[in-house]
């Protein structure tokens, strides 16, 4: 695929990827963040690939059936019913771009601030917990055994 | 064909239980080799050091063979089976990637028939296992709380229990509103730092290994001791099957070496530590004219029984932060009101409630174990803020009872990288297993609503939840019902020994590799008395 061809896919795609997570409840960012993850996804892996090539272009397809030149010419509201359309149509390629949208998405370092947590690995900071009292246990205990002799 | 030095014991898988026996005998000097299919796992390379920690669950960190198709892997056709077989294949074996959930099997767990009619008793009772519980809590390291009501006295635990944190505390409210028990769960993870080991920093994902060694799996505990006690460990070893010799006794095994050469490696006994569906598969594969349904198969049994945990989930939704991603992800609390049988319930025998921690960022959007994908397009934000660290999710693990019809056997088709049969697994879940968890289901959501949630969904039956494989070599008396006997050698080889899953004649209704340990053990001990 030539550079113009694959810049508008990426394009696409990402049109995609933001109508599926879109903006909203104190969220700027959008599926979009995870197009380098579907896109890696895709180019390690013959059947993501061939699974995101159909999907895109029964977007498209579905798309220029409603008489606009393109996916990118719809408004937010179409743009999601459309795929809606697409997702009955193609349930299993769908479901797996949904899901490694999900992945890219909250993997993001941009999603991980937003969501409070620190971004980055999990070592070796790790999580501090506030040291509390052990819990009262009293009333458990006070039932003495509840174990079957054998 | 080069064949190793004659060894007194092989030991075929270097995981739970195979780590422990090669310890027990490398001690007593005994000349000890392990051969194991996996390798050594370098710590630093674990996902936890990368940002995208998360990702590596779904690929080759995922528990599922087939998913993370790792060159020491062998696959496992699992069409057959409501349940996907989980297991890991390295120097530590699947308790790399365990949540080191460390509860014991209880006294009647042992005596089923006797006090329910059900299954069979096994030959060995809770007594003679305990100083073995105890010796491996001490090789281990156990984080706990003793005065549990729901066992018999055990002795001091290693360390404190893991911090109940937000979570913990919000549902034990639950089970105390309820009158329940509960109990802050035995866990094999360090709240302080024992035996040259570090004290958790409660990052979270124990299930991808833990990169500090706070969790204890068996390369980081047993090994480095069995090493020190003149044990040998190959690793990238795979057995293609155990050999006999003319006087009908195990002499050996026939193995693939890292670079994929046929070698042989002869011993005086040889001891299967493989899991519940490895040994069964060896076992098949080491056909002979002695032995043509398979080694030490004359009961017809090896491979039957199959036993999982049939698992449901039940996640309830608050209406405040939990700080769920803060702590070991599989252990908190354990719950087990409903474990012993009370034929008023519908079914027999019982289950436990374990809760996890809370769902990571991708989980929380996937579904988690529950599997309910958060919604795409416009309802995406509000459905994810919804649920995002205002998850408990609390797992029902019940009694799996052994059915012939449950089992392993060898694929016709499938085989692995060195053309060795593949194991297929038939499992379909009993009526009494299904009215248990139905039962679990609704208890369950009674505690996730007296805790305080004001939504409960859940999975009636999880399919990738075969973390524990049993039975499929079961342990008894009598050589028509068994595969082994009360010490752990096969009726038919009496140098040959099993010691993993494979040999439990029922499964509790807890995690159990406490117990398979304590099993280890006690076998190595009597290998050792019945050598001097």
């Amino acid at each position: 695929m030539t550079q113009g061809p694959l810049a508008a896919r990426r394009d696409l795609l990402a049109l995609v990827l933001d109508t599926l997570v879109p903006e909203g409840e104190g969220f700027p960012e959008s599926g979009a963040l995870a197009l380098d993850h579907v896109l890696a996804m895709a180019a390690a892996s013959a059947e993501i690939e061939s699974l995101l090539s159909r999907l895109l272009e029964a977007v498209e397809r579905a798309a220029r059936g409603g008489n606009v030149r393109g996916f990118s010419e719809l408004g937010a509201v179409q743009r999601e019913d459309l795929l809606r359309r697409v997702e009955r149509t193609l349930p299993e390629p769908f479901e797996a771009l949904v899901r490694h949208t999900y992945d890219g998405f909250y993997s993001h370092p941009a999603t991980i601030t937003r969501l409070g947590l620190e971004p980055g690995p999990v070592q070796p900071r790790g999580h501090r917990i506030e040291p509390t009292a052990l819990p009262d246990l009293a009333r458990v205990a006070a039932r003495g055994p509840i174990y079957r002799r054998a | 064909m080069a064949t190793d030095d004659r060894t007194d014991v092989l030991v075929i898988g270097a995981g739970a239980s195979g780590a422990a026996v090669a310890w027990r005998l490398a001690g007593a000097g005994i000349r000890v080799v392990c051969l194991e299919q996996g390798d050594w796992l370098d710590a630093r390379a674990y996902p936890h050091w990368q940002a995208d920690w998360e990702l590596h669950r779904h690929t080759d960190w995922s528990a599922e063979p087939n998913v993370r198709r790792l060159p020491q892997d062998y696959p496992v056709n699992d069409q057959g089976s409501v349940i996907s077989p989980l297991m890991y294949n390295a120097v530590g074996g699947s308790t790399i990637h365990w949540s080191a959930h460390f509860p014991r099997f209880r006294p009647s767990d042992f005596r089923v028939r006797s006090l329910d009619g059900v299954a069979d008793d096994w030959p060995i009772d809770y007594a003679t296992l305990e100083p073995y519980f105890d010796l491996n809590d001490r090789v281990m390291g156990v984080a706990g709380i003793t005065g549990d009501p729901a066992y018999p006295p055990k002795s001091p635990r290693q360390t404190p229990p893991i911090p109940l944190d937000t979570l913990g505390t919000t549902i034990a409210g639950g089970f105390e509103r309820l009158g329940w028990h509960w109990w802050p769960s035995d866990s094999a993870i360090l709240t302080r730092d024992y035996d040259g080991r570090r004290a958790c920093v409660n990052c979270g994902p124990c299930d991808l290994g833990c990169p500090i060694g706070a969790k204890a799996s068996t390369d980081i505990t047993y090994w480095p001791k069995a090493l020190a006690a003149g044990a040998r460990l190959l690793t990238r070893a795979r057995v293609r099957e155990i050999t006999l010799g003319p006087d009908g006794l195990a002499d050996g095994v026939i193995y693939y070496d890292r670079d994929g050469h046929e070698r042989a490696q002869k011993a005086r006994a040889v001891v299967l530590a493989a899991n519940g569906i490895g040994t069964p598969r060896l076992l098949l594969n080491s056909r002979s004219a002695r032995f043509p349904d398979g080694l030490a198969n004359r009961s017809g049994l090896v491979g039957r029984n199959l036993m999982f945990h049939p698992y449901a989930m039940v996640r309830g939704i608050f209406d405040r932060p939990l700080g769920g991603h803060r702590g070991p992800i599989g252990c908190s609390i354990i719950s087990q009101e409903f474990y012993e049988t009370d034929l008023s319930r519908g079914f027999v025998r019982g289950y436990s409630f374990q809760v996890a921690r809370g769902l990571s960022p991708i989980a929380s959007a996937s579904g988690g174990s529950v599997y309910d994908r958060v919604p795409w397009g416009r309802e995406h934000r509000r459905a994810y803020a919804a649920r995002f660290d205002r998850t408990i999710t609390v797992a029902i693990i019940g009694e799996d009872l052994p059915e012939l019809h449950n089992r392993v056997d060898l694929d016709p088709a499938l085989i692995d990288a060195h053309g060795i049969p593949a194991p297929r697994v038939s499992y379909a879940l009993s009526e009494n297993s299904r009215r248990m968890l139905d039962h679990g289901i609704a208890r369950g959501a009674e505690a996730l609503k007296a805790a305080g949630a004001h939504e409960v969904a859940f999975n009636p039956l999880l399919r990738a939840g075969g973390w524990h494989l049993m039975g499929t070599a079961r342990m008894g008396s009598d050589p028509a019902t068994s595969v082994v006997d009360a010490e752990g050698r096969c009726h038919d080889v009496p140098n040959l020994y099993v010691v993993d899953g494979s040999v439990m004649v029922t499964s509790a209704g807890v995690n159990p590799t406490s117990t398979i340990q304590a099993v280890a053990l006690y076998v190595a001990d009597r290998m050792i008395r019945r050598r001097s």
